[in-house]
């Protein structure tokens, strides 16, 4: 199990992040003082994560164990700012991360560390094949994720979030490991190579040829019924009543 | 060259009436038009898609230039489909066209129906023409979602599963119906090239047959016209068909085309090659049929988990809001007229419109219904409503319940306080 | 009973009308050139936002220029028709009586003929119905069963097998029986739950293999395929209308119209670990229908 390593940021990458890291929001790690160490990962995720995760991140009350979660899991929620979670109730959203990339891996190799969670997959979309990775995107993604990607309604609040901002990363990692309501689709479920293909179509549909004109959201005949009343009887309307006379005189004085 | 032709059919007669014959040209009167343009349109937009569209169920695999599909198993219709929108140069624009066109047709007639009901132009001796339209309504909402499944895509596939299970749900006749139909158990080996003989052949057929009974109907009758100066029942007052009527009429069908190619350009509508081919085993998230049948599949999601079972035999859920609401919904509209003229006593011919603010009732009435029907189609689309606002589907569904109540109840209430108010203020009718 | 020509006097008159004319100048002037530039599109390989655009300005600008010439330049409004009477006259109702009862001889058993005549149309309209029913094959026990049979191997959509340890826990795999894989009737959900003792209710535990529990995919209400799996509350969901089945719970459904769980596959091992079923479904799969339950 090895987690994936990151390409070191050069040092004008680390001052910036100094200076930025002024400007992020309170649930991030506090920036180091000049001259201390950097938290390294452990102290980072008993600063920001074990009030809800326990400090051997067993869980609590509050939150699940993390030690099945393995490098998948912690990067996908990481990195998609999923995770710090002010409120535990509600479905997690993907938001600016807290964290930069240098505490993302830190935190990833930590909590990898912990358990037996799957690593964080060598995804390479350009390895799939497109048309493939469609095929197996419509039987096992679709029913959730809708055709389009756009998501979908589950019951009692949740939904199965919009596919298009995620990375390739980001969504070979919620394959492997199905973060919230999402199932685990193994190595024995889908292959590595069907893996690629679903990433590659999962980018493309990111921004799919639209060459009908407006997509109109990709959300089917809903907005297209919309159109046609809006657009299309609206604007007849207007013809009409350009054209007919507006008003009999009427009976009454 | 008129002469040449008026010597074999002696047509001037007839022509003269007919281009003398005087409309009255309200623009309330323009709607049901619109209807007919749409169907021009279908038409000729179908014609030229029938000469690419392969009705076939056989297994073929698409090698064109969509290349998230290229080598993908598929049936001969969903691959003709898919070349068409793709690889036939204005493929896709006349595909779009005739379906926009579709969704026009069936939106249209709705509107003018409604301006029929409100303004009471069904009376005596306007039955007939009543009936004509609500079976040409019918037959309009049959054709279209035929004609969308003859695609055979996963989203119109899921459809046609739904109407197998809500035919079959039919008592003692359903398991028949459903196997004549499909030639077996769904999906079956027949369909598609069965559902294209009815949407090119016979329901068009139909259609054009009725739609011509529809304006005969109409000439021979004239149209009505609302009250005013110089206004009786016994006369009709407004425009000669020729030059006037006819160059309106004329001007109004290229706007409608216009706005149609507009739509079948800017607008992309069923993209069928993100929905897939049809897979029985498979559905995508957000499946909902075309808009006019969104309030049957609204109907299908807010009722109840209720059955009736006995004895080993069933009335199945989906019977109720899919085979009895539709019948209920149909046969009181075909009825209307004659419920109407009952419950009034009045069974005397009208050619005078009614100003729907002068009849409370039925304006109210007509609104409760168009509340009813309308929160049934909003609910056909409660799950997309739910993610795009952030709702839970099931208190959707559950507030969807209580509004499909209490809307119509609120609505026909205030219509009707309206009504009378606006009568007030018009003071009292002098004739 | 007036006819008007369009109304006014002198020079204010005479330039609305030009105004006019130039309005349906243009128009007509514009539609042409739209339908010059959609065939040099077309020419060109074609476009469909340029081909829909130029075709909706080449038909809107013939249309608009009618109406313009229609409004401003034709004859409008309040000229009266009589409308006549609905019903024809007394002299034309007997006249059709007449005409239509030509050629009537008194026969002794008209009413005999005609009533034979009847029932011979009827009998002939009801024969030619029959054909009808070569459409389709006699609703037998396809409704009733599938494809499973005991000791068929579960087959994914691949034609693979199935082991159990080839399912993650939390993982959802749809399969088929051997022989029949891609039928419409028999996709079936292999669901893994974890340990065991989380199935309660009416799911029966001798028929689930090491915490994988098998339903019907096919939606008892109305047939779509339940193809959500929400992972942490163990419930299948149905896209269509939101039927909701508890997987612990015998695929109960919890919320939505479906009236009757997912029937359940009992499923075994076989000699070499693979996951079979042990025989069909016990009920009917899918959609009522109304002798489901004889």
């Amino acid at each position: 199990m090895s987690p994936r390593r990151r390409p070191l940021a050069p040092l004008s990458f680390a001052a910036l992040f100094v200076a930025l890291a002024a400007l992020l929001p309170v649930q991030s790690a506090a920036p180091a003082a000049v001259g201390q160490r950097e938290p390294d990962g452990r102290q980072l995720f008993v600063t920001g994560c074990s009030s809800c995760h326990g400090l051997n991140g067993g869980g609590t009350s509050r939150g699940p164990s993390v030690k099945g979660s393995g490098a998948a899991g912690a990067y996908y929620y990481l990195s998609t700012g999923r995770m710090p979670l002010a409120d535990s109730d509600a479905q997690p959203a993907r938001k600016p991360p807290a964290y930069s990339p240098e505490q993302i891996d830190l935190l990833v190799d930590y909590v990898a560390s912990l358990g037996d969670g799957p690593p964080i997959p060598d995804v390479d979309p350009e390895a799939g094949h497109l048309a493939e990775g469609g095929a197996l995107y419509r039987t096992n993604c679709g029913p959730c994720h809708a055709a389009s990607g756009i998501g979908g309604a589950l019951s009692y609040g949740r939904a199965a979030p919009s596919v298009k901002p995620a990375t390739p990363a980001q969504a070979a990692a919620a394959i492997r490991m199905g973060p919230g309501q999402m199932p685990v689709f193994g190595p024995d479920t889908l292959s590595d190579d069907e893996v690629n293909s679903i990433v590659r179509y999962v980018r493309f549909l990111d921004s799919p040829p639209t060459p009908g004109g407006a997509a109109l959201g990709g959300a089917g005949p809903i907005p297209e019924g919309f159109v046609v009343w809006i657009f299309g009887v609206g604007s007849l309307m207007l013809a009409v009543l350009w054209i007919g006379k507006l008003q009999e005189r009427n009976a009454r004085d | 060259m008129a002469r040449w032709v008026d010597d074999r059919l002696g047509a001037a007669y007839l022509a003269t009436k007919a281009l003398r014959k005087v409309f009255p040209d309200h623009w309330s009167f323009m709607l049901g038009e619109l209807s007919l343009y749409s169907f021009v349109v279908l038409v000729l937009t179908g014609v030229y898609l029938t000469f690419f569209f392969e009705p076939s169920q056989a297994e073929a695999t698409y090698r064109g230039s969509y290349e998230a599909l290229r080598g993908v198993e598929m049936t001969a219709a969903y691959r003709s489909a898919i070349e068409l929108s793709f690889d036939v140069r204005a493929g896709l624009v006349m595909r779009q066209i005739h379906h926009w066109a579709a969704l026009l047709f069936v939106a249209t007639m709705v509107v003018h129906m409604a301006r029929v009901f409100f303004t009471g132009a069904f009376r005596r001796p306007r039955e007939i023409n009543w009936m004509l339209g609500v079976t040409l309504l019918i037959l309009a909402v049959f054709n279209g979602f035929a004609g969308y499944s003859l695609l055979d895509d996963q989203l119109s596939g899921t459809g046609l599963r739904i109407a197998y299970s809500v035919a079959l749900s039919i008592p003692l006749a359903g398991t028949w119906l459903v196997s004549l139909l499909f030639g077996g158990e769904f999906p079956g080996p027949d369909i598609i090239e069965r559902l294209y003989v009815i949407h090119i052949l016979l329901l068009p057929a139909v259609i054009g047959l009725l739609i011509a009974a529809h304006m005969g109907i109409l000439l021979r009758q004239k149209h009505t016209q609302f009250a005013g100066p110089g206004r009786a029942e016994g006369n009709v007052v407004g425009e000669r068909v020729w030059p006037t009527y006819a160059a309106k009429g004329l001007g109004l069908f290229f706007i409608t085309t216009a706005v149609l190619a507009a739509l079948g350009g800017l607008a992309q509508i069923n993209p069928i090659w993100i929905y897939g081919p049809f897979e029985p085993a498979e559905v995508s998230a957000a499946s909902q049929p075309d808009w006019y049948m969104g309030w049957l599949d609204g109907a299908l999601r807010l009722m109840p988990p209720w059955e009736v079972r006995v004895f080993g035999f069933e009335l199945p859920n989906p019977f109720f809001p899919g085979a009895v609401l539709p019948g209920l919904t149909f046969a009181l509209l075909y009825m209307w007229p004659f419920l109407e003229a009952r419950v009034t006593g009045d069974r005397s011919e009208h050619h005078l419109l009614d100003r729907p603010r002068d009849r409370p009732v039925r304006t109210a009435l007509g609104v409760s219904t168009i509340a009813f029907y309308g929160v049934l189609f909003l609910a056909g689309g409660s799950d997309v409503l739910s993610t795009t606002f952030g709702l839970s589907v099931n208190a959707v569904f559950q507030a969807f319940r209580i509004m499909l109540v209490a809307l119509p109840v609120a609505g026909g209430w205030a219509t009707y306080r309206l009504c009378k108010e606006l009568s007030l203020r018009d003071g009292p009718v002098v004739v | 009973m007036q006819e008007t020509e369009p109304s006014g006097s002198g020079d204010a008159a005479a330039s609305a009308a030009a105004t006019g004319e130039r309005v349906v100048i243009g128009a007509f002037t514009a539609s042409t050139l739209a339908a010059l530039a959609l065939a040099v599109v077309y020419w060109r390989g074609g476009q469909p936002q340029l081909e829909g655009v130029l075709l909706g300005l080449s038909l809107g600008g013939i249309g608009v220029g009618m109406v313009v010439w229609a409004k401003r330049f034709l004859p409008s409004g309040e000229i009266t028709e009589e409308r006549g009477q609905m019903g024809s006259t007394q002299e034309q109702v007997l006249s059709f009586t007449q005409a239509f009862e030509q050629g009537e001889h008194a026969i002794q058993r008209r009413a005999l003929l005609l009533k034979l005549l009847g029932a011979a149309v009827g009998a002939l309209g009801v024969a030619a119905l029959f054909p009808i029913r070569s459409l389709g094959p006699r609703p037998g026990r396809g409704l009733f069963e599938t494809g499973f049979r005991n000791g068929s191997r579960l087959m994914t959509e691949d034609n693979l097998p199935v082991r159990p340890q080839d399912i993650p826990v939390e993982g959802v795999v749809t399969v088929w029986p051997e022989g029949h894989v891609g039928e419409p009737d028999s996709p079936t959900l292999l669901v893994k739950v974890g340990t065991p003792d989380l199935f309660g209710g009416r799911t029966r535990k001798q028929w689930t293999v090491e915490g994988i529990v098998a339903y019907s995919k096919l939606c008892t209400h109305t047939g779509c395929p339940v193809g959500l799996y929400q992972a942490r509350e163990r419930l299948l969901l149905c896209p269509c209308h939101q039927s909701t089945f508890d997987v612990v719970e015998g695929a109960k459904p919890i919320f939505g119209p479906a009236t009757r769980p997912l029937p359940q596959l009992p499923i075994g091992l076989n000699q070499a670990g693979e996951l079979v079923a042990m025989g069909d479904y016990r009920e009917p799969i899918g959609p009522g229908f109304w002798n489901r339950g004889r």
